[in-house]
């Protein structure tokens, strides 16, 4: 609703009555005032949107009602009467924000047009007003609203356990979070604008931003990786890092940097390995010292005999005994020679040699005791394979291995009238490896020993076992390149396979 | 009259040691390399005592030690256990085979853990034989 309430000061009681009916007409409020003094008291108190005055008055002028109101209040229109030719008058007023003048006597259409300008100007400055307002509270909403999310990741930044640091488009470190200062013993304000990335990361990340920062591209790899960090105490901490610049439309404006602490983790796992490790050394130390304690036992039973025989000067039993000390001899040189194999690096001695021939050597090496338990010994060799460069001892202890193994799976079978069989194959494979075959109809395995045949002092031999034997073989085949293969069926026996490839003869070697 | 006793065990310096304490001792030893032929053995020479070894090829001791026990004839024939293996262990795989469904059997006489001195088995054996 507009306002017409309008405050009218003149000293002249007649211009007012007449200005009055003629204002009262075209529907204004008329407050009358009929001195400076009176408008300016009448004004602070009614506080009307228009002035019209007088400007020659005695006492306070108009120009200087108008400079007060105008104090009071820089949005009230005042329209100020001046006499006729007066434009000095005029000027003066409108220099002090006088929003119009009219010239006496007043004609109605002069007051109604500077009037309606006013009502224009107010109306105006009310839009502007109310336009200022919303676009405050608007700009104080989206404040409030930056001022939170700015909030938000700041909580963020901080609480994150991660370090996380950021730099401007200079490198110069711009956040540096909790997390950063436990991982690299800077405080914040020792940090934040006062060093660059390339103070505080290690080389080879720095580098990455370096180049990343000169190429404007991003860094390559992008995922995490470890590295390790110098803090400010010189220590190394491990951390998972991973690096991204940042952009803003194609500018870099920025770099940003996660590190996560390792410490206890690589602590847990070393624990963990060095338990892991104590554990495998006392079983380790459980079954060899149970497999010494074997021999140890065939020694002192071959000392007792040996002592008996010399009592009674006994040949035989002196035979016996010293049999028996020169067979337990034999048991821990071979433990020995296995414990060094399995623990040592070794390398392959490729030699010429033929592969059938050392494949016979075991098989006669076994004949005697497959034999002696009526388990026929069968050999299927490959007449293809001739003279090969390989590793001649290693071939022969990994295939006495699978022979005399398959020998005691027919041995301990449970079945007690099987017709047992060990077939002994070599096999030329693709032109570059020979294929060992040891296959038996004895016991088989489980899954569960399967399992476990490749493993450290594993033996289902009892105290006869060492748990070296598959052990050391394998490491052999692997060191000779190969592989090795088991199947196994319960009741139904085993098959393992060694496949070893083979170098060119140093005979042909040498001839090209 | 000498007493027979036999000796069941796969492992030739065993049967060497204990062959000769049973000779010291003025029994006449008698030897079996696996349960099969042990129990055969048994059967035919009805040895004053058995000396037995638990993981043999063809049949384990495990396995004689019960067929003993079922045998009238055999049953009250003592056995001495000369094992490598834990006697815990020995009588766990009894008790399974119990469980398996067949009949419980005592535990063996005696119980030697390898390695034994020899005057330690000559006593055991003079307790069961004299």
């Amino acid at each position: 609703m507009v306002d017409k309430r309008i405050l009218l000061v003149d000293d002249e009681e007649a211009i007012i009555r007449v200005l009055t009916v003629s204002l009262k007409s075209d529907g204004y409020d008329v407050i009358p005032a009929y001195s400076g003094n009176e408008g300016l008291a009448l004004y602070e108190q009614h506080m009307p949107p228009i002035v019209l005055t007088d400007i020659k008055m005695p006492g306070m002028d108009g120009l200087e009602l108008l400079k007060r109101i105008k104090n009071a209040n820089p949005d009230a229109e005042v329209i100020v009467i001046t006499g006729h030719g007066d434009m000095d008058s005029a000027i003066e007023a409108l220099r002090f924000g006088a929003s119009d003048f009219i010239n006496k006597p007043v004609r109605d259409e002069a007051l109604s047009i500077a009037l309606k300008r006013a009502h224009e100007k107010l109306e105006m400055k009310n839009q502007l007003r109310r336009y200022t307002n919303d676009l405050e509270h608007m700009c104080q909403i989206a404040t409030e609203e930056v001022r939170r999310k700015s909030d938000f990741q700041d909580k963020l930044i901080t609480s994150s356990n991660d370090a996380i640091v950021a730099t401007d488009e200079n490198g110069m470190i711009v956040t540096f979070n909790p997390g950063a200062e436990e991982i690299f013993g800077y405080s914040r304000l020792e940090v934040v604008r006062k060093m660059k990335f390339d103070d505080l990361y290690p080389e080879e990340i720095a580098e990455e931003f370096i180049s990343g920062f000169r190429r404007k591209r991003d860094m390559k790899g992008g995922g995490w990786k470890e590295v390790i960090i110098i803090n400010k105490n010189g220590k190394k901490v491990p951390v998972r890092f991973s690096g991204t610049l940042l952009y803003e439309k194609d500018s870099v404006i920025g770099s940003v940097g996660f590190f996560q602490d390792l410490r206890e983790i690589k602590r847990l796992q070393q624990e963990l390995v060095n338990s892991e490790r104590l554990a495998a050394i006392g079983q380790t130390v459980a079954r060899l010292a149970h497999y010494i304690k074997n021999i140890l036992t065939g020694l002192k039973g071959g000392t007792y005999i040996v002592n008996i025989g010399l009592d009674k000067n006994d040949t035989d039993k002196l035979r016996t005994g010293w049999s028996m000390v020169q067979r337990n001899i034999g048991r821990i040189s071979y433990l020995v020679m296995d414990l060094l194999t399995y623990s040592k690096e070794r390398e392959p001695d490729y030699r010429d040699c033929y592969p059938n021939d050392i494949a016979e050597d075991v098989c006669e090496l076994m004949e005697a005791k497959a034999t002696e338990n009526q388990i026929r010994l069968i050999r299927a060799f490959d007449p293809a394979i001739g003279e090969l460069c390989m590793d001649p001892d290693a071939i022969h202890r990994c295939l006495l291995n699978f022979v005399s193994n398959a020998i005691d799976a027919c041995l301990f079978d449970l079945e007690l009238d099987k017709k047992w069989q060990v077939c002994v194959k070599t096999e030329l494979f693709d032109d570059s490896a020979v294929k060992f075959v040891v296959s038996d109809n004895g016991g088989g395995m489980t899954d569960e020993v399967k399992g476990k045949l490749f493993t450290a002092f594993f033996s289902t031999k009892g105290g006869k076992g060492t748990g070296l034997g598959l052990l050391v073989t394998q490491k052999l085949v692997y060191e000779h390149g190969g592989k090795i293969d088991v199947t196994s069926e319960p009741g139904k026996g085993s098959t393992f396979t060694m496949t070893l490839p083979f170098r060119k003869k140093n005979a042909d070697t040498a001839k090209h | 009259m000498a007493k027979k006793i036999l000796t069941v065990d796969d492992d030739p310096d065993i049967i060497a040691f204990v062959k000769t304490v049973l000779e010291e001792n003025g029994y006449i030893p008698m030897i079996a390399k696996n349960g099969e032929a042990g129990l055969a053995m048994v059967r035919e020479e009805k040895p004053a005592l058995v000396i037995l070894d638990v993981l043999m090829p063809k049949q384990s001791g495990i396995r004689m030690y019960r067929e003993m026990r079922y045998d009238k004839e055999l049953k009250d024939i003592p056995v001495i256990v000369l094992s490598g293996i834990a006697k815990r262990t020995f009588l766990r795989s009894q008790e399974a085979l119990t469980e398996f469904g067949d009949q419980p059997v005592p535990e063996p006489d005696a119980y030697i853990e390898k390695p034994v001195e020899p005057e330690e088995l000559a006593e055991m054996i003079k307790k069961f034989v004299g």
